[in-house]
């Protein structure tokens, strides 16, 4: 009995020795690595700056939205449109952040909830009486308010004869001016509370940072195109949720999307692009390469099939010749969620939900 | 052989023994109990897994239990704490005990998404609790009605929570011997490289051979632990193991309250002398008078139940973790026998599960967004455990049956739709793999206890 309790011993230890030892020369090329770098980083290049951007460009929508309400013609109004479209651009960046300042002001859904719900803002204004910081106009606010308020077919007559339609506009851009004004200020002592929130647990910022990240591209994949073609509705098309569906930039949005994504997956600067430290260094470090590369490479199919349409979204979604081409497009947004979701998330070793747990 | 064995179980059992480490257990586990009641509540976990989900996962053959109506669902949960507290005081100790288990119980089988070991192991506990006679000194019942007073007690009280947790440690130690925990150090090298930017000692929790260190100890402390802690002489250094033990292990993990149980719980383990004295100085605080004289009862006589009884509930307590082995394939893949085993921070199972409701005349589906019906834990649990996605599927079905779904350009009604899920599970580190095919009709498949061969095989 002994004697075979001692052989067992010394086979699983043998066993142990070569198992640790053909580990060691791996690591030998492991990277440096460390979450605290990961997040200044991120922090410091990408979402502070896009922040800054942001607030440049909703600050040049308010200010040309004063110069178009003096002089409503339609170069102003051409102008106030260029600003409203270089914010929603830049919100493809802001709106992965949802934690910390962002999340407290609500300003992801404040900012960015589609389809916006037009008969809800065209009561809003008849009554006059309203209060656009309630949760039921969420959907009358917003960047998509705008998208309705500046591109439907008789905007600028309505801007013209409508007082309402104008105090509309301003409201809602005003609410958007000051919503960015406390989020980027919020940024401004949150910051170093975020680069040192390196735990494990799921309210550190690493934890937040990464389930939000997913969540921010299964919504884009879900709300930008699955809705829109049908995908929960039996495959009958629902053009009535295409994001800005009046200025028709849709896909121009979802390129953008995708490429702020792979660029935060990168760590790559908002500013210049420059490589930095991001998820894909932590995946390097913890010996995942080839994850590494079939999640960019993914991206690059991606942006790629959704730079394939000449025409808008809802173009695309009502021409039944075009199906296969957004169901192809589809499938490769769907693909690309069990690589972040399942294979980067479980390798870095994050929680997903903060009660007790004991593994299994 | 069958009566030398008969003759020690009688000795292990039957012999009167002190009541003293019996009557400290008592208020130990009163006192674990009401915390962990009272920790549930303030932490708001009676609102987001009680009281927010739509949809609980029932144990097979226990649908019918149902969790109450809204901010009902605080009655069992106030009972335990108030029943916790009645047991840690001796106070109607029969009725306290047998109330906690029942509510506990009753909360645990609502949801299979939030099982726990240590919840099972609370649960088994309270179970005994409630059959021995841990009330007989230094309580209020004892003060109230001083005929039950004891000074002696059959040995079967205290070693039945012995065998317990024997159970507990030497099973968490068997589970832990496989490849990916002893030769791959899995899941804790996933584990432990995430505490990385600990200060002082992140950069060593980080290497390799710690996490081969931890999972060898682990696994060691697991299997002899009980052993060290039954002998005298190791004793102190056995019971400065289990704090050191369950101290990193809290540190490091979000296990919640379950290190503190076992610290507490081992305490049992101690010698009768040690009880004693604790026991004593509790009394000289709290002015407890003896009453004297003391009864002295003539030692009982086993009866035939509870000696069968004690039996059943070994034997179960052994077969229980072993029943895996009655189903082929890779068991934490398949998830046959897991459950109710004692397989604590064993692997780390990351999944992503798409269910597609699907109109069998037009061939048309609908994906499904698993979190319109699901709360994050719900999902989170039920994407890498079959007979969660079973039921899932079964109950999409029941929802989609009959709904009409339109554009402006048409309309269809589902009638009898098919559920079908693609689902990838990721299992210790390695690459995701199919874990079920979007072949099956997952509406026609039964939900039973029989293997389940519509899994995609595992390949390590």
């Amino acid at each position: 009995m002994l004697k075979r309790a001692v052989g067992f011993i010394l086979i699983i230890s043998v066993g142990l020795f070569y198992s640790c030892k053909d580990k060691k020369d791996k690591d030998s090329d492991k990277v440096d690595f460390n979450k605290g770098a990961l997040l200044e980083n991120v922090s410091g290049n990408i979402i502070v700056p896009a922040l800054a951007q942001f607030n440049g460009e909703v600050s040049d929508l308010k200010s040309s939205f004063v110069t178009f309400k003096n002089d409503p013609t339609n170069v102003n109004l051409e102008v106030m449109k260029s600003h409203w479209k270089a914010s929603y651009l830049t919100w493809q960046t802001v709106k992965i952040f949802d934690f910390g300042p962002v999340r407290l002001n609500g300003f992801k859904s404040a900012t960015g909830t589609y389809p916006v719900d037009t008969a809800k803002v065209q009561a809003n204004m008849t009554n006059g009486a309203y209060n656009l910081a309630t949760i039921s106009n969420l959907d009358a606010i917003g960047l998509n308010a705008l998208d309705y308020l500046f591109y439907k077919s008789n905007a600028l007559s309505e801007f013209q004869n409508t007082p309402a339609y104008m105090q509309y506009a301003e409201d809602v851009i005003g609410k958007l001016y000051n919503e960015t004004q406390t989020v980027v200020n919020g940024w401004n002592s949150y910051q170093s509370t975020f680069n040192a929130s390196t735990g494990t647990s799921s309210t550190s910022a690493f934890s937040e940072f990464v389930n939000e990240f997913n969540r921010d591209y299964e919504l884009a994949k879900t709300a930008k195109i699955g809705i829109p073609i049908g995908k929960a509705n039996l495959g009958l098309v629902k053009p009535e949720y295409v994001e800005a569906r009046f200025s028709g930039i849709s896909f121009e949005l979802l390129i953008e999307s995708i490429k702020a994504l792979k660029a935060t997956y990168n760590g790559n600067s908002f500013i210049n692009g420059a490589n930095g430290i991001g998820f894909s260094n932590y995946l390097v470090h913890l010996e995942k390469i080839n994850l590494d590369d079939l999640i960019n490479q993914k991206f690059n199919i991606i942006q790629s099939k959704a730079e394939g349409f000449s025409v808008t979204l809802e173009t695309a979604i009502n021409d039944p010749s075009m199906q296969n081409q957004l169901d192809e497009l589809y499938l490769h947004l769907q693909q690309q969620v069990v690589n972040i979701k399942t294979d980067m998330t479980s390798a870095f070793g994050v929680l997903i939900t903060y009660q007790d747990n004991d593994g299994d | 052989m069958i009566s030398a064995l008969n003759r020690r179980f009688k000795a292990g059992f039957f012999k009167q023994t002190a009541i003293a480490p019996l009557i400290m257990f008592r208020i130990i586990f009163g006192a674990m109990l009401l915390f962990s009641s009272l920790r549930f509540m303030i932490k708001g976990w009676v609102e987001t897994q009680y009281i927010e989900p739509q949809f609980y996962f029932a144990y097979l053959g226990f649908e019918w239990v149902k969790p109450l109506q809204g901010n009902l669902m605080y009655i069992p949960f106030v009972i335990m704490a108030i029943s916790a507290l009645f047991i840690m005081l001796g106070f109607f100790y029969r009725i306290s005990t047998f109330l906690f288990f029942l509510c506990f119980t009753y909360v645990e089988l609502i949801d299979k998404s939030n099982y726990l070991n240590h919840y099972y192991f609370l649960s088994l506990m309270s179970f005994l609790m409630m059959l021995v006679p841990a009330h007989r000194d230094f309580s209020i019942d004892a003060k109230l009605f001083p005929s039950i007073r004891r000074k002696e007690t059959a040995a079967w009280h205290i070693n039945i929570l012995k065998f317990q947790l024997a159970v507990v440690y030497i099973f968490a130690g068997i589970a832990k011997i496989n490849s990916d925990w002893l030769l791959e150090a899995q899941p804790l090298r996933t584990w432990l490289q995430a505490h990385h930017n600990l200060p002082l000692v992140g950069g060593i929790l980080q290497e390799e051979i710690t996490a081969y260190f931890f999972s060898w100890t682990g696994c060691i402390y697991d299997l002899f632990i009980v052993f060290f802690l039954l002998n005298s002489r190791t004793r102190p250094l056995a019971y400065l193991a289990v704090i050191f033990f369950h101290i990193v292990t809290w540190l490091l993990f979000p296990i919640g309250v379950f290190p503190w149980v076992m610290i507490f719980s081992t305490t049992v383990f101690f010698g009768v002398n040690f009880h004693q004295q604790l026991l004593n100085g509790l009394k000289k605080l709290f002015k407890w008078t003896e009453q004297v004289p003391e009864q002295i009862k003539k030692i009982p006589t086993p009866r035939p139940i509870v000696k069968y009884g004690l039996l059943l509930y070994i034997a179960f307590q052994v077969i229980i973790p072993l029943r895996f082995l009655a189903y082929p394939g890779d068991l934490f893949w398949n998830e046959e026998g897991f459950r109710f085993s004692w397989r604590v921070m064993l692997m780390h199972k990351e999944g992503h599960a798409t269910f597609y409701v699907t109109d069998k005349n037009s061939g048309r589906t609908i994906e499904i967004n698993n979190t319109d019906y699901l709360t994050v834990r719900q999902e989170d649990q039920m994407m890498t455990q079959p007979d969660m996605i079973l039921q899932f599927a079964k109950m999409l079905k029941k929802e989609f049956d009959g709904k009409t779904f339109s554009n402006s350009q048409q309309s269809i009604s589902l009638k009898d739709p098919a559920v079908h899920a693609e689902v990838y599970v990721s299992l210790n580190g390695r690459p995701s793999q199919l874990f079920i095919d979007k072949k099956h009709d997952l509406t026609l498949l039964p939900y039973n206890l029989k293997h389940r061969n519509w899994l995609e095989p595992f390949e390590k």
